[in-house]
């Protein structure tokens, strides 16, 4: 049945197109979580017919994959205590440098923005992290790539003039407390990865 | 039937074909065969990995990787196959949609089932 199908799709002995461009299997692979790469590249390589077609193919499956694997290792309880975390962190740091920006208007929702990225950061970081026992060091590098893009976004935010960009220092300090309590909780709470443990 | 054992009709889909293709059920295979399943409507291979992914999760399937082939580019396929559970349900819900057409055909008659069967029963036994 299998060969069947292959035979439709135009994989069979008489039909062989090459195989993808080594760019774009590298693009592709580079934005596939390594958990699922081999098999990814694997199967749309499998379906090569010309670039376009692996461009679309990659469009529609990638995303998936990315969203599936953030289902399976992203703990929503975990991702919420970061979140309340990293909120209080940059609330403290405002109270420190800025006392002033939590009683302006939408002062409050601004010290959120940044906590919100870092999450979003977070749940990729842990989707993206190589398959297998994760190391002691893994949760610090973990937060610290989350919360060291937010303070790179928050910085062009800044650079742009955007109105809800925090100032620098309550980045710094804030995003410094949110990375140690990350890491804590990181520690405490280590990914939940459903990854098949093998069947045969 | 257990909550965790209820499929929704993509996932029934995707059940069939791991069932149909036996040791050769894999991404693309399975792409292909889900694509016939579901007739004119457009599947994207994306939508099959997430849903193989959620039947795994809930214990429905089960997957294994094999040995590297040259025409994967060197790399390995993720092969699946229906655990026992995963046969449960797709027989349940064979019989939901069983009991569905049985009360169709008694009240639009059997007239109307024998023309179904000749505008869509077709490569159905």
């Amino acid at each position: 049945m299998g060969e069947t199908l292959a035979q439709r799709m135009g994989q069979g002995d008489c039909v062989m197109p090459g195989r993808p461009p080594r760019a774009l299997e590298a693009i592709v692979g580079f934005l596939t979580p390594p958990a699922c790469r081999e098999v990814v590249l694997g199967d749309l390589h499998e379906r090569y017919r010309s670039p376009m077609q692996y461009i679309s193919d990659a469009w529609y499956a990638v995303p998936c994959v990315v969203y599936s694997r953030i289902r399976r290792t992203a703990d929503p309880g975990v991702l919420l205590m970061d979140a309340l975390l990293l909120y209080v962190a940059f609330m403290a740091a405002a109270r420190q440098f800025d006392r002033e920006l939590l009683y302006s208007r939408l002062g409050l929702m601004r010290l959120a923005i940044p906590a919100g990225i870092a999450v979003v950061m977070l749940a990729l970081a842990d989707a993206y992290a190589r398959p297998g026992r994760p190391t002691a060091l893994r949760p610090l590098m973990q937060a610290t790539l989350g919360v060291g893009l937010t303070g790179v976004a928050q910085t062009a935010f800044s650079a742009a003039g955007f109105s809800f960009a925090l100032p620098l220092w309550i980045v710094l300090a804030g995003g410094s407390f949110g990375v140690v309590g990350v890491s804590i909780i990181g520690m405490l709470f280590p990914p939940d990865d459903h990854r098949p443990r093998g069947a045969g | 039937m257990t909550k965790a054992d209820s499929i929704g009709q993509f996932e029934q889909l995707v059940l069939t074909a791991i069932l149909t293709l036996y040791e050769e059920a894999y991404g693309v295979t399975i792409h292909a065969k889900v694509q016939d399943l579901a007739g004119a409507k457009a599947v994207s291979l994306g939508a099959v990995y997430v849903t193989l992914d959620r039947l795994e999760d809930k214990g429905l399937i089960s997957s294994w990787l094999t040995d590297p082939t040259p025409e994967r580019g060197g790399r390995a396929k993720r092969c699946y196959r229906l655990e026992a559970v995963g046969e449960r349900a797709l027989e349940e819900s064979a019989a939901t949609a069983k009991r569905v057409w049985d009360s169709i055909v008694r009240v639009w008659g059997k007239e109307w089932a024998r023309r179904w069967r000749k505008e869509w029963g077709k490569g159905t036994a």
